[in-house]
C-alpha cells in the first residue's frame, strides 16, 4: 500500500461501519487524490474528523437531516427515528440509575427524620413526583414497543431478535431479583415517615447501590458483606446489559409510523420529568444538604452533572426523532 | 430536460424541498449542485469543477457530509458505475431547490447592487 492510501485508509477509519460501507470507496479515492495534491494538511485532517463525529452523531439519531426513503431503503426513516429513540432511551436509562442513587439518599433521610431544611422538603417532593413520573412513562413508553418486538420474535423467529430478547430477559430478572434481595437491607427500614412506598424506595436503593463514595476508599468498600460488594459489581453490568439488548432489539425491530409517533411524544415528556427532577436534585446538592441524613457529597454532585449530560443528550435524541417524524410526515 | 428525466426515473419533482435546513452545508451543497447541473460527476471530478468555477476548494470530509445530505434528501442520486469513484447525478427535486435558492440569491444579489449602485455610484 503506498503512503497516500494507507493514510487515506486511517482517516476513513474515523468514520462509522456504516458510513464507511456505503462511502468508504469513493471517500478512499478522492482521500488519496487530494493526499497526493497536498501530502501534509492539518485542515483536512481536522475537516475529516469533524465529518466522522457528525457521521457517528447522525448514526446516534443525535444529528443530521431526516432521511428520505428509497427503493432501496424503504425503511430508511423509520430507522433512525428508531436511532434517535435508542440514544433517548439509553440517556435515559443513565439518567434513571444516577438519580435513582440520588432520590434514594432522600427517600431514607425522610424516613428517618422530617428535614428541618425546606430545600431538603421542596427536594425530596419533587424528586418523588417527577420520579414516580418518569417511571410511569417508562412503563408506558415499554409496553407497546415490547408488544410489537415479541409479535416480530414469533412471526419470524430469527435468531437476531431472540438473542437480544434473551438477554435482555435475563439481565432484568438478574435486577428485578437482586433489587428485591437487597432491598431487605435498605437504611430506611424501620422508618415511619415514608413518603413514597417503602418496598419502591427499597428497590431504587438496592438497584443503584453500586452508585456510592466506596469507590475511591477500598478499606471502606473492604468492609462490606461479601454479597452487597458484588452486587455493588453486578448490578451495573445487568443494567448496561438490559440497555445494550434493549436498543438492540429496537434498532433490529421495524415499529409501525404511529407507534414511534406517540413515543417521540412521551419523549418530550420524559425530557420535561428528567428536567424537572434534576432541578430539584441541583437545589439539595447546591444548598449541600444539612450535616444529617440530608447530607449531599461529592458523589451527588458527580451525579448531577451526569444526569445533566444524559439530559442534553436526551433533548437532542428527542429534537432529532421529532424533525424526522415531521419530514416523514407521520 | 430535467422533467423528461423526472419521468423516466419515476422521481417526484418536489418543489417544498429547499436549501433551508442544510444550515452550513447550504454553501458546499449550493456548489456541488450546480456543478452536477452540468452532468454527472464523482468526488475529485466535483471539487476541480468547483473549484474552476467558484475558487473554492471543498475538503473531502466537508464534501462527503453535503454529498450525503444532498443524497439522503433525494437531491442527488448514485449514477450506477464499475469505477470505485462512484458519479452523481442531479435529481428533478434537486434542480428545484438549486432553482429557487439561486433564485433567492439573485434576488438579494440585484437589490445590493441596486442600492449600491443608487448611494456609492457604479464601479
Amino acid at each position: 500500500m503506498n503512503p497516500a492510501a494507507d493514510r487515506a485508509a486511517r482517516l476513513l477509519r474515523w468514520y462509522p461501519a456504516a458510513w464507511r460501507a456505503r462511502y468508504g470507496e469513493e471517500f478512499t479515492e478522492l482521500l488519496i487524490a487530494d493526499i497526493s495534491e497536498q501530502p501534509r494538511s492539518a485542515a483536512r485532517t481536522r475537516d475529516v474528523v469533524r465529518g466522522a463525529i457528525v457521521a457517528r452523531l447522525a448514526e446516534a439519531g443525535l444529528a443530521g437531516p431526516p432521511v428520505r426513503a428509497t427503493a432501496a431503503a424503504p425503511d430508511a426513516g423509520g430507522l433512525q427515528i428508531r436511532a434517535s429513540l435508542v440514544s433517548l432511551g439509553c440517556a435515559a436509562a443513565v439518567f434513571g440509575g444516577f438519580g435513582a442513587a440520588l432520590w434514594s439518599q432522600l427517600t431514607i433521610g425522610w424516613q428517618w427524620s422530617a428535614s428541618a431544611s425546606t430545600t431538603a422538603t421542596v427536594a425530596t417532593v419533587v424528586t418523588s413526583a417527577t420520579m414516580l413520573a418518569f417511571l410511569a412513562l417508562a412503563v408506558v413508553a415499554a409496553l407497546p414497543v415490547l408488544c410489537a418486538i415479541a409479535v416480530t420474535i414469533a412471526r419470524q423467529r430469527r435468531k437476531r431478535h431472540v438473542v437480544p430478547a434473551i438477554v435482555l430477559i435475563a439481565a432484568t430478572t438478574v435486577l428485578f431479583a437482586g433489587g428485591r434481595h437487597f432491598g431487605n437491607g435498605w437504611p430506611g427500614t424501620g422508618g415511619h415517615r415514608g413518603l413514597v412506598p417503602a418496598g419502591l424506595a427499597a428497590f431504587e436503593w438496592a438497584t443503584s447501590l453500586s452508585v456510592n463514595a466506596y469507590w475511591v476508599h477500598p478499606r471502606a468498600l473492604a468492609a462490606f458483606p461479601g454479597p452487597e460488594l458484588a452486587w455493588m459489581a453486578v448490578s451495573p453490568l445487568a443494567l448496561a446489559c438490559a440497555v445494550i439488548a434493549a436498543a438492540t432489539l429496537v434498532r433490529r425491530t421495524e415499529l409501525p409510523p404511529r407507534l414511534l409517533a406517540f413515543e417521540a411524544r412521551l419523549a418530550t415528556a420524559a425530557c420535561a420529568a428528567m428536567a424537572v427532577f434534576l432541578a430539584g436534585c441541583s437545589c439539595w446538592v447546591a444548598t449541600g444538604g444539612q450535616r444529617s441524613v440530608f447530607h449531599a457529597g461529592l458523589i451527588d454532585v458527580a451525579g448531577v452533572a451526569i444526569m445533566a449530560l444524559a439530559l442534553a443528550v436526551a433533548r437532542q435524541a428527542a429534537c432529532t426523532a421529532r424533525l424526522r417524524l415531521g419530514f416523514a410526515g407521520h | 430536460m430535467p422533467h423528461e428525466k423526472t419521468a423516466s426515473t419515476g422521481e417526484q419533482g418536489d418543489g417544498g424541498q429547499s436549501l433551508a435546513g442544510f444550515g452550513r452545508y447550504a454553501g458546499p451543497a449550493t456548489l456541488i449542485l450546480s456543478s452536477l447541473a452540468d452532468g454527472t460527476k464523482h468526488g475529485y471530478a466535483l471539487t476541480k469543477d468547483i473549484e474552476s468555477f467558484a475558487g473554492v476548494r471543498i475538503s473531502p470530509g466537508t464534501l462527503y457530509e453535503a454529498l450525503a445530505r444532498l443524497e439522503s434528501q433525494g437531491m442527488i442520486a448514485a449514477v450506477e458505475s464499475d469505477d470505485r469513484r462512484r458519479p452523481y447525478r442531479l435529481t428533478a427535486a434537486g434542480a428545484a431547490a438549486l432553482r429557487a435558492h439561486l433564485d433567492a440569491q439573485r434576488r438579494v444579489a440585484d437589490v445590493g447592487l441596486r442600492r449600491l449602485a443608487g448611494n456609492w455610484g457604479t464601479a
